[in-house]
């Protein structure tokens, strides 16, 4: 039996950023922290050719009754985790709707034609603002700053899934998480795994506008 | 030891539609299991290659899929379980045997699991396997969600036995790499003596000889097979109805695009309106259970992906029995509601569905939409796709684009499936101008290097990986050197069959269970032929430009030359970096004359970064790999690269 | 001039089949390249102006402003260009060593020049088998090394823009007088680069009717001989009207016929046989194998020439009316022939807005040519 009533059901999460930054482990993670707790969790992503640099959604639907599609239909999102700012934004136009929520991480990943300077990539500033726009409300998190502080840029992803779980829109428990992790890497890793959760999580208890900046 | 293995009846497990039918195959007690990477099957073989000592099951990387399907036959000749695994194109490469296959029959049972990828998502092509099915008459199961996935497949086994002939279960991407909650059913004691009976009467099915031959008899008893299937599937569980005894409109589906259809009913609300068949045995369709279902209502809309297999199916049979059900208004592919190219999604069939029912459905308020409509593209610029920051191919193409810039003779490069079948993109200098399917681009090659004689003077190259090369290549190599066909073909060897998640291969001492094996050397294969072979490390750019102009000036038929640089996914590159690579702000060019960014501009590894405001460039540490080669791109010598501790 | 770039290069010239592989724009950067007497751009350069156009020969010369800019005058009718003096030349006694063509001039004034410190570098041409291999000569050694006509048009400007790039300077160069000319553009700075330094000493420039292109020589030679086995290539002076082909077993004679329809198209549009802006031209000499035409014509040029010949480097004599109306009449067939062509098809001054043109010069100063 599911052990909480859903704002939504289907509760639809998409976890977003660019191939390499973990969000295939983050929605791994994610789920099976879900499924522990009896819900219905059907996840949609593709592998492969995105991953060469491409961009890559996970599309997670939780739910107390059943497998649902794969793919999130147009404007149905409740929260995208946007492990990349842009990545944020090209989801909200696709998926958003009045009374989306969005995480963001605030580090950029430039795409080949930003490097090689044939486009631009867009300020910080004029980011949050659109973010804004499209969602009720936005934290922006400095995901990979403080992942780096650990000690490695990659758990940028698990620093988020701990700020997911402070937003309490979904029943996701510490101890959860540890079981989770432990499937995906080995026993030594878990202590920084566990950090990167706490700080994620901290970040938004923190912040005393809970509804979002 | 795996979750996959869990002995626990009814644990429930968040499966990936690829491991929920392994775990299936570990439900049903397959001992062998083989097939050749290929998105979005891979991780069928992958996750019970990791259990396969444990379990006792034999899993293979073959050479390709035809090898593939071979190797599982003979498994179930001996009297065990066997599956064999593909994509949907690799049902192409074992079409042949298939055929045959379906002719002689089976023992033990046998299930071929084909995963196809509507969309394209991860292919050149998106063709259908579903077809085949009813191309060699055999039994066609569609999952149409993951629990199905797990379970069609033991019960594919079951049915095989039962008729005696292999049975395909096909899949696709949305299906194979999306997850969701599985229910584990009982793992078997499997005890298994592989023998092969062949010493009974020739016609004996299990203990004669295995073979399609006297062919018209075997295909009458593989069409009496096909008719004991359809009888069965009257009864089959997989078929499902849901929704009201008479609805104003039936939707008819199977696969991924029956949890999309079921979404969209629940967006529009229209439950009670439209009834929903799930099907999950798509060939041959029972006709009594059709025709129930045809029954309730003068409208059917169809969803399926790619083409109108499953539509035209059902129209044949509606019109056979039109005087008992009445004549029917379809709708689906043939009638453009559901789009006939590209992958499916809950937002058509809504649209399909809206259409027909007369909804006006909006999925965000229009003021929402403007907005979103107003957020410039800008703010999310395109990804293009590329190669990663430390891959051979980019180095080796690099020096391919040059030497046939160099030639100057309009010289070109036939292409082929892998990573470095991106070379048709910027990120390869756009130097592949053919690619179609494994091995094409030598057998296209070996075509274009004998038009000589009709007066063609343009230099031919063609690329193939150390992959592809074991899979197809060597047959048009072999055709090459036979006719003297005057082509150079640079083999691409990253050591690993990269673009589907570096699994091994025969040029390699490790099989896909982790076991050692004999590893079969190219260059060697080349020699034997007779070919000229040359081999260097695409790293060192002058040296492979230098060696690949000689080739193609080389007017002696076939010239093999092997680019030998691991691929920096392999577990070895991903350890450390070799150098650590700077820039020297005083000495970069950037975009004056003398420069004008080459390496970012052209060479474009996603390691350089280009500073606008200081015009020079930068390396990102965080990205580089520390390959060290654009510091020889650099006309200047501003990029500095120090080997690392 | 006019500054354009790569992108107008590629139209105006190699697309038009006026390269004649001079290798003035290559390796001034990533993009251009010269191999096996073909000129190749790797990838495409977006800038609107750049060097590998403001240097090459065959666009937008300005022989007004390349005129005043090494001669003081405009650029006039004279089939000879400017010259100081016409003379008869061969190498002296000190220079020793290496198998000269003809009287062994241009090596002579090499070394000589090299010897003495006019020049700390020399480029040059050398050859590997019937490949001309521009070259970066700086010992006595390396010159003499070079010694030996070549009938190829040769990329010998890239080993130029590679010296020029590695830092040297007082650099001696030898070339066609495509090659002279492109030379006297990049000495003008036409970039207008603020810190310019001009880092030629010395040009040596060749007279010159046609070359022929080095891959169609190639395909054409080794139908007849086998090409790793030729020691020398040479075509004596008029009137002989063939091509001597030297290998260990003896001499192999081409009809000069045959030879000239290997000549790409582009030649035919030179306007210069005797390398109008050098510092000194050497030919050969009608009727005597054993030496060579010498023109004189700028002040350092007669300074070098005048102190070879009192070091015993160079042999001076009197060139005598004949041979100089001779000389006259054929630079002047030359010009006059290409002058009319190239106007004819609308090459030379070029009046639209915006057009580029081969050459820009006084249009009195045409006429008077095409008279």
């Amino acid at each position: 039996m599911a052990s909480m009533q859903l704002a939504q059901d289907p509760y639809n999460i998409i976890i977003t950023g660019v191939g390499g930054q973990g969000n295939v482990m983050a929605s791994r993670v994610l789920a099976n922290m879900l499924v522990k707790r009896g819900f219905n969790v059907t996840i949609g992503e593709t592998f492969g050719a995105s991953q060469r640099g491409g961009s890559v959604m996970s599309h997670l639907r939780v739910s107390a009754t059943s497998s649902w599609s794969p793919q999130i239909p147009r404007g149905r999102v409740d929260v995208v985790i946007a492990l990349e700012p842009t990545e944020g934004i090209r989801v909200l136009k696709g998926y958003g709707n009045p009374r989306a929520k969005i995480l963001s991480n605030t580090r950029a990943i430039r795409p080949v034609g930003v490097i090689a300077g044939e486009q631009d990539y867009p300020s910080m500033e004029k980011i949050r603002g659109s973010v804004r726009e499209l969602a009720s409300s936005a934290w922006f998190i400095d995901a990979t700053d403080e992942a780096v502080k650990l000690g490695s840029p990659i758990l940028g992803n698990i620093i988020m899934i701990g700020a997911l779980s402070g937003l309490g829109v979904l029943p996701l428990e510490r101890e959860d998480f540890k079981e989770a992790i432990l499937r995906s890497i080995p026993r030594d890793k878990l202590d920084i795994n566990l950090k990167a959760y706490d700080i994620g999580r901290q970040i938004i208890k923190q912040n005393e506008d809970s509804t979002g900046n | 030891m795996s979750y996959l293995t869990d002995t626990t009846e009814g644990a429930q497990y968040l499966l990936m539609g690829n491991e929920a039918i392994a775990r299936g195959a570990l439900e049903a007690g397959a001992k062998v299991v083989c097939g050749y990477p290929g998105t979005p099957s891979s991780d069928i073989i992958e996750s019970l290659a990791k259990i396969a000592k444990d379990m006792n099951i034999y899993v293979e990387w073959s050479t390709n899929e035809k090898v593939a399907m071979e190797v599982a036959a003979a498994g179930s000749f001996a009297g065990v379980r066997s599956m064999c695994v593909m994509k949907q194109n690799g049902v192409n490469v074992a079409s042949d045997f298939l055929l045959h296959l379906a002719g002689s029959g089976t023992r033990a049972g046998m299930v071929l699991v084909s995963c196809d990828d509507p969309g394209a998502l991860s292919s050149a092509n998106e063709g259908e396997s579903r077809f085949f099915a009813r191309l060699v008459e055999i039994p066609l199961l569609e999952p149409g969600d993951f629990q199905e996935a797990k379970d069609m497949i033991k019960w594919a086994f079951e049915l095989s036995e039962e008729i005696r002939n292999l049975v395909m279960v096909r899949s696709v991407t949305r299906m194979s790499h999306a997850s969701g909650n599985v229910k584990f059913g009982k793992l078997p004691p499997v005890d298994v003596h592989p023998v092969f009976k062949c010493d009974g009467f020739i016609l004996d099915p299990m203990e004669g000889a295995v073979m399609s031959l006297p062919v018209r008899y075997k295909h009458a008893q593989q069409q009496e097979k096909i008719k004991k299937a359809r009888a069965i599937f009257e009864d089959c569980p997989f078929n499902t109805y849901h929704g009201p005894e008479k609805p104003e409109l039936l939707i008819i589906t199977s696969s991924a695009c029956n949890l999309y259809s079921r979404e969209a009913i629940g967006i529009l609300g229209v439950e009670d309106r439209v009834g929903l068949l799930k099907l999950g045995t798509t060939w041959p369709l029972p006709p009594e259970l059709l025709k129930r279902h045809l029954s309730r209502t003068d409208k059917i809309l169809i969803v399926e992906e790619v083409l109108p297999f499953l539509e035209e199916n059902v129209k044949i049979l509606a019109a056979e029995m039109a005087r008992e059900i009445g004549i029917k208004t379809f709708y689906g592919k043939n009638d453009g509601k559901i789009p006939m190219v590209g992958e499916l999604n809950p937002d058509l069939v809504v649209g399909a569905l809206a259409q027909i029912v007369g909804i006006d459905y909006k999925p965000v308020p229009d003021e929402y939409a403007e907005k979103a409509e107003g957020v410039a593209s800008s703010r999310a610029p395109a990804r293009e796709l590329t190669f990663c920051p430390g891959c051979p191919h980019r180095a080796s193409f690099w020096s391919i684009h040059n030497a046939l810039q160099l030639d100057g003779r309009k010289g070109f490069v036939c292409g082929d499936i892998g990573c470095y079948g991106m070379a048709t993109l910027p990120c390869g200098f756009s130097t592949l101008k053919t690619l179609h399917a494994m091995g094409s681009g030598g057998g296209i090659a070996s075509g274009f290097g004998k038009l000589g004689r009709l007066g063609f003077d343009q230099p031919v190259l063609a690329v193939c990986g150390d992959s592809t090369f074991f899979h197809a290549a060597i047959p048009a190599l072999i055709n090459a050197v036979h006719h003297n066909s005057d082509f150079t073909l640079a083999v691409l060897d990253n050591s690993g069959t990269a673009m589907t998640g570096f699994q091994p291969h025969p040029g390699l001492k490790v099989n896909a269970m982790g076991e050692e094996v004999t590893s079969v050397d190219i260059a060697e294969i080349c020699r034997a032929l007779g070919a000229r072979v040359e081999i260097r490390d695409p790293f060192d750019l002058e040296e492979t430009q230098k060696t690949l102009n000689e080739l193609i000036e080389d007017k002696a038929g076939l010239k093999v030359l092997i680019l030998r640089q691991i691929c920096v996914l392999s577990p070895e590159k991903k350890a450390g970096k070799k150098y650590d690579m700077t820039i020297d702000d005083e000495i970069c060019l950037g975009e004056n004359c003398g420069c004008n960014k080459v390496c970012t501009r052209i060479f474009r590894c996603p390691g350089l970064i280009w500073d606008k405001e200081k015009m020079v460039t930068r390396v990102d540490d965080v990205i580089c790999t520390g390959c060290g080669v654009c510091a020889d791109i650099c006309p200047e010598g501003a990029i500095k690269r120090k080997e690392v501790a | 001039m006019k500054v354009f770039g790569a992108n107008e290069l590629l139209e105006d010239v190699l697309e038009k089949n006026l390269c004649i592989g001079c290798g003035a724009c290559t390796y001034l950067c990533p993009y251009f390249r010269a191999y096996k007497g073909r000129t190749a751009i790797l990838f495409p350069c977006d800038l609107t102006q750049g060097r590998c156009w403001a240097y090459c020969p065959k666009v937008e010369v300005d022989l007004d402003d390349l005129s005043e800019r090494f001669f003081g005058r405009p650029y006039e009718a004279d089939p000879l260009g400017f010259h100081r003096s016409v003379k008869i030349s061969k190498a002296g006694r000190q220079v020793s060593g290496g198998t000269f063509q003809a009287g062994g001039t241009v090596s002579a004034l090499m070394s000589f020049a090299l010897n003495k410190g006019y020049t700390r570098a020399a480029v040059l041409t050398d050859r590997e088998g019937l490949l001309p291999v521009p070259r970066l000569a700086l010992s006595p050694d390396d010159i003499l090394q070079c010694s030996s006509s070549k009938y190829t048009a040769s990329p010998t400007l890239s080993a130029l823009n590679q010296a020029i790039s590695e830092g040297h300077d007082q650099i001696g160069v030898v070339g066609t007088p495509c090659q002279v000319l492109a030379i006297a553009q990049m000495r003008s700075n036409p970039m207008g680069d603020k810190d310019f330094s001009d880092p030629v000493s010395l040009v040596v420039g060749l007279f010159c009717t046609w070359a022929v292109d080095f891959r169609e020589f190639e395909a054409f030679i080794s139908e007849r001989i086998d090409v790793s086995k030729i020691t020398k290539v040479d075509i004596p002076p008029p009137p002989a009207e063939i091509m001597e082909v030297y290998t260990d077993n003896g001499k192999m004679e081409i009809a000069l016929d045959e030879i000239r329809k290997l000549v790409p198209d582009t030649c035919s549009y030179c306007v210069d046989m005797t390398a109008e802006f050098s510092d000194i031209s050497v030919g050969v000499l009608e009727g005597r194998p054993d030496m060579n035409t010498i023109i004189t014509r700028t002040e350092r040029g007669e300074k070098i020439v005048d102190e070879a010949q009192k070091e015993g480097f160079l042999i001076l004599d009197d060139i005598g009316k004949e041979n100089l109306e001779h000389l006259i009449w054929a630079a002047d067939n030359k010009k006059k022939r290409a002058f009319l062509k190239a106007q004819q098809e609308d090459m030379v001054n070029t009046k639209e807005e915006g057009a580029r043109c081969y050459l820009r010069v006084r249009p009195q100063t045409v006429e008077e040519i095409t008279a």
